[in-house]
């Protein structure tokens, strides 16, 4: 007992003055308001930071030697399905969400694991499009995450362990939920999926410190509230308007950035004649209220299933001499739009790829659509296609050249429509597409470099077909991207020119690589079909 | 009770099928009514994940089950199911014969129903599948690589497309088999079929049937061919008695069958 005592407290007097030199701080919010440190010590929010700009400081992998990159270490999740998420590093530890909702805690310096969170999922799940999620949010020593079963969930951060459990809404009614959460003071800020199910979608906040909702914002207003009317009838009750990919927030405006999913049933027009607000829309809210301050819809009426989920990206540009506050977007509607986030007009809207449903946005700010292009029982070709010039997948933001990059899709589709019956829980679309190919109108991808302030192409990388992966860039001039065909690329951020190429065995789909540093040494994270594999130069 | 009546009569007149237990070959298959119902079960049900025609959009292409060696009874079980894990979901609400009218109907999609009378002569049309087709086919085992392998293709392809393909009324390639000639840096061109490539790489079968990658900054040029490797054979190649054979022939491929000895 002795013996035994003496080490014990050796180590616990070990322990104690570590922590008096390494104090465990909790997260706070001003770590997370600072976004991406120069240190590299952490990536601690979705997109890096609030403005979702996924531009690292840090320069020591260069075009020069990229080339050189080695892999630290590869984890493999040993569940079904793949990564859509973006891991969080704090404290040489990193924090990843995987599909079917397990989630890890590994050490970033060995890949090894540390704790291990599988969420027990009803066998009757009706997520659409994939049973995956995006990743965690963090404050104070908590993680937070969705579930597919349309919870949110505090986790220990020492222990993977339960802390709260909130319901969103019932699953069985047709809510998912798969976005990776923002913290925001002290809140957490949420959507629902669920947008082919006829749902009525939401942005919730949560008390970090309780799991208490403090707000919702319903994406569909009820009877009374302006833009009912524009949804006929009883549409509004099952109209979707999901929210299932992170937005942004100003801290300066105390505004949150949501984009919001498409109108259900995806396809029908008849049965919800009028815009159907704030479907296919941006929405700013106050982030203490969640009152809508503005909105501006890209898609009214959208017949395409061209939800706006895409990632919003903040930055201040000067633009024709004037200091502005912009809001980037890349639509799956196939255009870009630079929007003025203060009140949500339009500054510049223009194509990314072939749009043959709309050339141009008027001046009003609506699109000037094209006849022929309502869905109906005989089909009717439109570009882009279901998937979209863009979809999910993070675009980036280099503010030293004043470049937005995205990864972008020429594809086509014939899209077919019928009235469809609602059903509780059950699929509500009216429709589906059929791929359309022809040698005019060929599908492939490319990787666009785009000047935010005209719509400009800069440079273009071209994909065999169209890409999936997310972007990362980096201030010493690079930026990672994949293929579709399981390729990690790094390319020169500046000319678009190829510079080092890995065959991962899987594409990151709607991943993007992260980067931070570790023991000195930066590290370039990347999720990739079932694994996470950390890459570095050698030693 | 309405709902129940229509039901009953329908299985009367639906005939073979008993709800007792699953049978292991789908009791509507060609019946032109369950198709026609088939038809709006898939396009509400289906055609939102795999597509209008069934060649995938969020979900997969599964025109090619059965000649990926699904069955009727295993494809029933999947529908009624679910798969696990996935996004395939249950169907509880889906009753036997609904599900086997959508599975009528998607067979439609891989091959066509249609009741057919047999004609030809397969002994004969077995002489000239060997004479013209098993340089680059094979059957149970035996014959060439560079085309796709037939032991399954009356099971997944309609008289109709047969007819078509044989006399070169349809072009267009099976993925894995789009025609290719690469040449390299050094050396003589190598013609053959792809069965793979992305940005940097393309894997072949050559004519000699060795399968073999190459890096795309090692060739001089890779040209894809726009016609396929395999030729057309009109009736100065093939008589019209001879076609009716061999495609009596191809009927009878239904399937790997390791009793044949080649």
């Amino acid at each position: 007992m002795t013996r035994l005592a003496i080490p014990l407290v050796i180590l616990g007097t070990a322990l104690l003055s570590a922590q008096q030199t390494t104090p465990p701080a909790l997260v706070t919010t001003q770590e997370i308001a600072e976004g991406l440190p120069r240190d590299g010590s952490r990536w601690i929010t979705f997109g890096g930071s609030y403005t979702n700009q996924r531009h690292s400081p840090l320069t020591q992998i260069t075009p020069a030697n990229v080339k050189g990159l080695v892999p630290q270490w590869t984890f493999q999740t040993a569940t079904l399905g793949n990564f859509e998420t973006t891991p969080l590093l704090r404290d040489n530890i990193l924090y990843v969400t995987g599909p079917q909702n397990v989630a890890w805690a590994l050490d970033a310096r060995t890949g090894r694991q540390i704790w291990r969170y599988r969420r027990e999922l009803p066998p009757d799940l009706t997520a659409c499009c994939g049973l995956v999620n995006r990743g965690f949010a963090m404050l104070g020593d908590k993680l937070f995450m969705v579930t597919l079963d349309a919870h949110l969930l505090a986790l220990d951060m020492r222990t993977g362990n339960i802390v709260w459990d909130a319901t969103l809404e019932q699953y069985k009614n047709g809510y998912a939920a798969t976005i990776a959460p923002i913290v925001v003071k002290d809140k957490v800020i949420v959507g629902a999926a669920g947008g082919e199910f006829g749902i009525r979608g939401f942005i919730d906040a949560y008390e970090a410190n309780t799991g208490k909702r403090a707000w919702r914002f319903y994406t569909i207003p009820a009877p009374g509230e302006p833009g009912n009317d524009t949804w006929a009838g009883d549409s509004w009750k099952t109209g979707g308007a999901s929210v299932w990919v992170t937005g942004a927030y100003d801290p300066d405006l105390n505004l949150l950035y949501y984009g919001i999913g498409n109108p259900g049933p995806d396809y029908h027009s008849e049965s919800r004649l009028g815009d159907n607000l704030y479907a296919a829309s941006l929405v700013a809210l106050d982030a203490d209220t969640g009152k809508l301050r503005w909105h501006y819809q890209f898609t009214p009426h959208d017949v395409h299933d061209w939800d706006a989920t895409e990632v919003p990206i903040l930055a201040d540009l000067t633009i024709s001499g004037q200091p502005r506050k912009v809001l980037m977007f890349a639509n799956r509607n196939g255009f870009y739009y630079t929007l003025d986030r203060t009140n949500g007009r339009i500054i510049m809207a223009k194509p990314f790829v072939q749009t043959t449903w709309a050339k141009e946005i008027g001046k009003d700010g609506r699109p000037m659509t094209e006849p022929g292009h309502t869905p109906d029982e005989t089909g009717e070709i439109t570009c882009p296609d279901i998937t979209g010039g863009t979809n999910f997948w993070p675009p980036t933001f280099d503010p030293s050249t004043r470049t937005f990059f995205v990864n972008a899709r020429e594809a086509c589709m014939t899209f077919y429509s019928w009235k469809p019956d609602y059903k509780a829980g059950e699929r509500f679309t009216g429709g589906a597409g059929q791929r359309y190919t022809s040698t005019t109108m060929p599908v492939y991808g490319a990787l666009r470099a785009i000047d935010p302030t005209t719509g400009e192409r800069k440079w273009e990388f071209k994909y065999l077909r169209p890409s999936t992966a997310g972007l990362l860039t980096t201030a010493s001039g690079l930026i990672f991207s994949g293929d579709n065909d399981g390729y990690l690329l790094a390319l020169d951020s500046r000319s678009g020119s190829l510079l080092w190429r890995y065959q991962m065995g899987a594409n990151l789909h709607g991943t993007s690589a992260i980067t931070y540093m570790i023991d000195g040494r930066q590290h370039v994270l990347v999720p990739a079909g079932t694994t996470l594999t950390a890459w570095a130069l050698p030693q | 009770m309405r709902t129940l009546r229509v039901a009953a009569l329908w299985l009367v007149c639906a005939g073979a099928w008993t709800p007792a237990q699953t049978p292991t070959k789908n009791p509507l298959e060609g019946d032109q009514a369950a198709i026609r119902s088939g038809m709006g079960l898939f396009r509400a049900r289906c055609a939102d994940c795999h597509g209008m025609d069934a060649h995938g959009v969020r979900g997969p292409d599964i025109t090619q089950v059965w000649a990926s060696g699904r069955t009727d009874e295993g494809l029933f079980t999947t529908i009624k199911n679910g798969i696990a894990g996935t996004e395939m979901p249950p169907q509880p609400r889906l009753f036997d014969h609904e599900t086997w009218q959508i599975l009528a109907y998607l067979r439609t999609l891989a091959a066509s129903s249609k009741p057919e009378t047999p004609r030809g002569n397969a002994e004969n049309g077995h002489k000239i599948y060997q004479a013209n087709c098993v340089g680059c086919h094979r059957v149970n085992g035996a014959g060439g690589r560079l085309g796709p392998d037939l032991s399954r293709i009356g099971a997944a392809r309609s008289r109709e497309v047969l007819e078509l393909r044989i006399r070169g009324g349809v072009e267009g390639f099976l993925p894995g088999y789009e025609p290719v000639t690469i040449t390299p840096q050094s050396g003589a061109a190598v013609v053959g079929v792809k069965k793979n490539e992305d940005l940097f790489s393309v894997q072949i079968m050559d004519a000699r049937e060795r399968i073999q990658g190459y890096d795309k900054s090692s060739l001089k040029e890779l040209q894809n061919n726009p016609r396929s490797a395999m030729p057309a054979f009109g009736s100065n190649r093939i008589s019209e008695s001879d076609l009716n054979d061999l495609i009596r022939y191809l009927q009878t491929l239904r399937g790997f069958d390791p009793s044949v000895v080649q």
